[in-house]
């Protein structure tokens, strides 16, 4: 399994490049809004950089995906092992010419020993492993989702003082107007100079205070923008947050499902392929004693039926059930649905070049 | 072997979805376990199991106990983590874990150490708890959460647990003479998690040992029985298969007593989908969370009748056990007896009495009574 050992290392090292992209984004985003507290306008989070992560994540995700899939060249095994346990190995084949007692007990002995325990044991560690590796990645997500969410929230209030005050600003501008043009239709009416020096200082400074209102203006409209613009590229954060989030969930959801099912069903299979095999001869070795030779078989023969029934009887036990069974197919195919919807590029080529071509 | 069948074979398993409901189910089975103990010490003093094989039993019984803590700490948190895992049990003729979940525990046990390094200590998780709590004032269920995890993997490091395959140990009885000869009588005990039935089972083999050297020092045979025991216990092989194949496989061991012990399924009107009698008597009985449930508990017995010499080869010899089945339904069972017994507490007891079901009559019954008594019922 070297293969699924460097897919996993691989994945590992991209996990963790993807979890340090991220994490620099979240602190970047503080370090601006740090930077926004102490009057500073710099945002420096680039468009550029969100996009660097989205690319990184996607493949970091593809890659998982492509694990996921890759299990099933894991699970290969299992049907050699099965394909073994329903056919004769050469040697037994070869005894076979010479004498088909033999041949049968060799097989016989063969199967008592068969057990597939071990495999599903692997199957089930190693998709623990993917898990753990996508469960590590979501608790980041989230970790980073509610930092910046918080952040955001400040700064949200912030902005609402920012603008009431740009209001307030504008709102006392407004006001200065008539008071101005009433000042100077004063002064171009006035005859006598000292009252008219008087009118005209007045109206100076009434335009010095109006200028300050008109850049004190400026600065709160600036400061707007700049939390604006800040939160935008925080929602845009957050956004994507979620959406990564929810494609871990995706993953999680569809790689427990299908091992789930699948231990199920090698279980299933190789449990009923032994039973079948065995349970007849036994019946009819004892007493009869071990004069198995031609008792064997006629058993044998009957066999290869018996093996149908047993599934054909698992089924029918089952399918009484098939009422309460609702529930999980529907997450099943929810499961399947999203996942075939996120990674439709992968599963085709993951078919395309399945088992080697 | 389409998707089809792959669904077909899950339709029984249920997710525990909320953590109240997953607590309850657990406090159910903590309850349930305690008892078996009380019956198996019953039937101990019946003289229907020996010293040996009672004290063999109820090390069984507190794995079983130790698995379902450390389960019950695993999902703690069920619903109230993002992420949190769910517990899957069997809900049609087990009532138990699905064998999976065993599985996934074994594979956590093998990495406890891994984990415990890498997490914060009991202490300190209260500490930040209890920061988060008056400083945020918001519930700490995160921290909640990873408390819970390290309980579970505390409960795994300290060991004594009913694993999916839990590998066959030796005990030696006493040395009987045969023929002359003297065979070392031992007494080879195993369990397994049934995979197919979602159920414990536990094996008690008899076997008399003609080898040169005692089994359990022999190296070359231990490690064939053990391995071959443990790929044949398979719920689906009768017991008469099961004894056959190792009398076979194995010259100087002769099997003389096989018991299987098969501990569930578990019923429960809340939790379990059950068909049959049992269905009416846990409705009528209609009894509140803590008495809503019964414990099957079945018997398999086969036992040697006599042993015979065959040929084996060309020129050798082979001694082989006929074995005694059962003159009524033997060629069904493959036993010379099948015992069933059920747990049950007094009211559903009670219901039972008056539902007078008669596929129940002959099932032994024990009665947990007041103060968590155990009655053998007439």
């Amino acid at each position: 399994m070297a293969d699924f050992d460097t897919q996993i290392q691989e994945s590992q090292k991209q996990v963790a490049e993807a979890q340090v992209k991220i994490s620099a984004i979240t602190s970047r985003i503080e370090a601006a809004r740090a930077k926004l507290a102490i009057g500073e306008s710099a945002v420096d989070i680039e468009n550029a950089t969100l996009e660097d992560v989205k690319v990184h994540t996607d493949l970091m995700n593809a890659n998982i995906a492509e694990l996921i899939m890759g299990l099933d060249d894991v699970t290969a095994g299992f049907s050699a092992e099965f394909a073994e346990m329903r056919s004769k190995t050469g040697w037994e084949t070869f005894v076979g010419v010479f004498s088909t007692t033999r041949s049968e007990s060799l097989r016989q002995e063969r199967m008592r020993t068969a057990s597939v325990d071990d495999k599903l044991q692997d199957l089930i560690g190693k998709s623990d492993v993917i898990v753990r590796l996508l469960q590590g990645q979501l608790d980041l997500l989230n970790v980073q989702k509610s930092k910046v969410e918080v952040n955001l929230g400040d700064t949200l209030t912030e902005r609402e003082g920012a603008v009431s005050a740009l209001e307030a600003g504008r709102a006392e501008i407004t006001a200065m107007d008539p008071k101005i043009i009433e000042l100077e239709t004063k002064i171009s009416v006035e005859q006598d100079a000292v009252a008219r020096t008087k009118l005209e200082s007045d109206l100076a400074a009434m335009n010095a205070k109006y200028n300050a209102l008109i850049q004190d203006e400026q600065v709160q409209l600036a400061k707007s923008q700049t939390l604006e613009r800040y939160i935008e590229k925080g929602k845009t954060w957050v956004d994507s947050l979620t959406n990564q989030a929810a494609t871990q969930l995706v993953l999680i959801n569809k790689l427990q499902t299908d091992t789930k099912q699948r231990v199920v069903l090698y279980d299933a299979l190789s449990s009923s392929l032994k039973t079948a095999r065995q349970q007849d001869v036994a019946h009819r070795i004892n007493e009869i004693g071990v004069k198995t030779d031609q008792e064997a078989q006629v058993a044998m023969a009957a066999i290869g039926t018996a093996t149908n029934d047993k599934m054909a009887d698992m089924l029918e036990s089952h399918e009484a059930n098939m009422v309460y069974a609702r529930k999980v197919l529907e997450d099943k195919a929810k499961a399947d649905e999203r996942f075939a919807r996120r990674f439709a590029a992968i599963v085709e080529k993951h078919d395309k070049n399945a088992y080697g071509e | 072997m389409g998707p089809e069948l792959k669904e077909q074979l899950v339709t029984d398993h249920a997710e525990l979805y909320d953590t109240a409901t997953a607590r309850r189910y657990f406090a159910k089975f903590d309850r349930i376990t305690g008892h078996l103990a009380q019956v198996a010490g019953e039937i101990e003093n019946e003289n229907r199991l020996s010293r040996t094989e009672a004290r063999i039993l109820g090390r069984y019984l507190a794995g079983l106990t130790a698995s379902f803590r450390a389960l019950s700490q695993k999902y703690l948190m069920s619903d109230l983590s993002e992420g949190a895992p769910r517990l899957t049990f069997d809900r049609h003729e087990s009532g138990f874990p699905v064998a999976q979940e065993l599985m996934a525990m074994a594979v956590d046990a093998a990495q406890t150490d891994k984990h415990l390094q890498g997490m914060a200590s009991e202490a300190e998780l209260k500490d930040r708890m209890v920061r988060q709590i008056v400083r945020d004032l918001t519930p700490p269920t995160q921290l909640q959460f990873a408390l819970s995890q390290r309980l579970y993997y505390e409960a795994l490091a300290m060991g004594g647990l009913f694993l999916t395959r839990n590998d066959p140990d030796v005990q030696w009885i006493e040395d009987v003479q045969r023929d002359g000869a003297t065979r070392r009588h031992f007494l080879i005990h195993w369990a397994v998690f049934d995979t197919q039935t979602n159920l414990p089972v536990v094996y008690l083999l008899d076997v008399e040992d003609s080898g040169k050297k005692p089994l359990p020092k022999d190296d070359r045979r231990w490690p064939l029985v053990s391995q071959g025991i443990m790929a044949q216990s398979v719920s689906g092989l009768k017991l008469l298969t099961i004894a056959t194949g190792f009398d076979k496989d194995f010259a100087a061991l002769h099997p003389k007593r096989l018991r299987r012990i098969t501990l569930g399924p578990m019923h429960s009107q809340d939790f379990t989908l059950q068909s049959g009698p049992i269905s009416e008597v846990l409705k009528a009985a209609n009894a509140p969370d803590s008495e809503d449930w019964a414990l099957v508990w079945t018997v398999e017995d086969l036992v040697s009748d006599r042993e015979k010499e065959v040929k084996s080869g060309w020129f050798s010899t082979a001694n082989r056990q006929i074995w005694k089945l059962n003159a009524l339904d033997g060629a069904d069972t493959g036993a010379t007896r099948t015992e069933q017994m059920v747990i049950l507490p007094e009211k559903v007891f009670q219901a039972m009495v008056e539902v007078k079901a008669p596929g129940l009559a002959k099932i032994r019954k024990f009665v947990v009574g007041e103060g968590g008594r155990i009655l053998p019922a007439i």
